[in-house]
C-alpha cells in the first residue's frame, strides 16, 4: 500500500474512530440536504444523529467545520442562486428555500454573498 | 513624538484597505505529460468538455470545464515544460499522493463507472468521515482524487 493510502487509513483511525457515530452524523447532514426548504430546527436534525442538542452541534463542527445551522443557511443560499438564475421572483426563492420571512432572507442572502438577492439576479442576468 | 508617526500609518492603513482585491480560483493547474492523450481521458473518460485550445508554440493553452459548470473553474493541462516538474510528479505519484482532487456527487458510482471503462484505481472509494475518497491514474503521470463530502 502507498504512502498516501496509509496515511488515510491512520488519520480516518485516529480522527474517526466511531463508525456509528460517522453514520449518524453523516445522516444528519443528508437530512439537511433533502429537507432544507421545510420547517426543520434543530431537534429534528439532532434526532437523526441520534444526539442531545448541544453534543450535536459540537459533533457537526468537528466533523464539518460549520455548525449545523450554518450549514442549513449555506445549502438554502446555495439553492436560492441557483433558483434567482433561472428568473424566479425574490418571494418566489424565499418560501422555495424554506424561509418564512422576506426581510430574514434578503438580509442573510446579502450577509453570505455580498449582494441583495435582486442585484445577484441582475448580475447573472447581465454578465451569465 | 507619537503623533509624528500615526498620521502616515493611518493613512498607509486607510490607502490598503480601499484596494483590497477579491481573488478568485478560475484555473488549476495539472501537469501531463501529453497533452493530445490528456485531453482525450479528460473529455472522452473523465466527462469534462473542452473549454479552451490555444496554440502556444510548441504546446497548447489547453483548459476543460466540467458539463455542470461550464462557467467554472478551468482544468488546465499544462504541459511539462520545466524537467524538475518531471521529478516532482513523479515522487507524488509513486508516494500514491494525488495531485488535485474533483468533487461528485457519489464516489461509488463514478468508480464503477470508470472502472468499466478501463480506469486504474490505487484506492478504491474509501470513507474517511464524512468524505469519501478514491484516487485513479489519470494516464499522464497523475494520481488524480475523487471527493464526495
Amino acid at each position: 500500500m502507498a504512502f498516501y493510502n496509509n496515511e488515510v487509513a491512520r488519520l480516518t483511525k485516529s480522527l474517526y474512530p466511531h463508525d456509528d457515530l460517522t453514520k449518524h452524523i453523516i445522516q444528519s447532514k443528508l437530512y439537511i440536504d433533502k429537507h432544507f426548504s421545510e420547517n426543520i430546527n434543530l431537534d429534528k436534525i439532532a434526532a437523526k444523529a441520534h444526539a442531545s442538542k448541544f453534543h450535536f452541534i459540537r459533533l457537526f463542527k468537528k466533523y464539518y467545520g460549520c455548525t449545523p445551522n450554518q450549514y442549513l443557511q449555506e445549502v438554502r443560499i446555495e439553492k436560492a442562486k441557483r433558483i434567482l438564475q433561472k428568473g424566479k421572483t425574490i418571494g418566489e426563492v424565499c418560501y422555495a428555500i424554506g424561509f418564512r420571512s422576506k426581510p430574514s432572507f434578503i438580509s442573510l442572502f446579502k450577509k453570505m454573498t455580498g449582494l441583495t438577492p435582486l442585484a445577484y439576479q441582475n448580475k447573472k442576468s447581465n454578465f451569465g | 513624538m507619537d503623533s509624528d508617526y500615526s498620521i502616515p500609518f493611518i493613512i498607509f492603513a486607510e490607502t490598503f484597505t480601499f484596494n483590497i482585491i477579491c481573488m478568485k480560483v478560475k484555473w488549476i493547474s495539472v501537469l501531463v505529460d501529453d497533452q493530445k492523450k490528456a485531453l482525450k481521458f479528460y473529455t472522452g473518460i473523465l466527462g469534462f468538455i473542452k473549454k479552451t485550445d490555444v496554440p502556444m508554440g510548441e504546446y497548447s493553452w489547453l483548459t476543460v470545464v466540467s458539463k455542470e459548470e461550464p462557467d467554472g473553474a478551468e482544468v488546465v493541462l499544462e504541459p511539462m515544460g520545466f524537467a524538475p516538474a518531471k521529478i516532482y510528479q513523479k515522487a507524488l505519484k509513486d508516494a500514491g499522493i494525488p495531485l488535485t482532487m474533483f468533487h461528485v456527487e457519489n464516489v461509488q458510482n463514478e468508480f464503477e463507472r470508470l472502472e468499466k471503462l478501463g480506469v486504474k484505481f490505487s484506492m478504491k472509494p474509501t470513507q474517511m468521515g464524512p468524505t469519501t475518497l478514491a484516487v485513479f491514474d489519470d494516464t499522464c503521470g497523475n494520481n488524480i482524487q475523487l471527493i464526495q463530502v
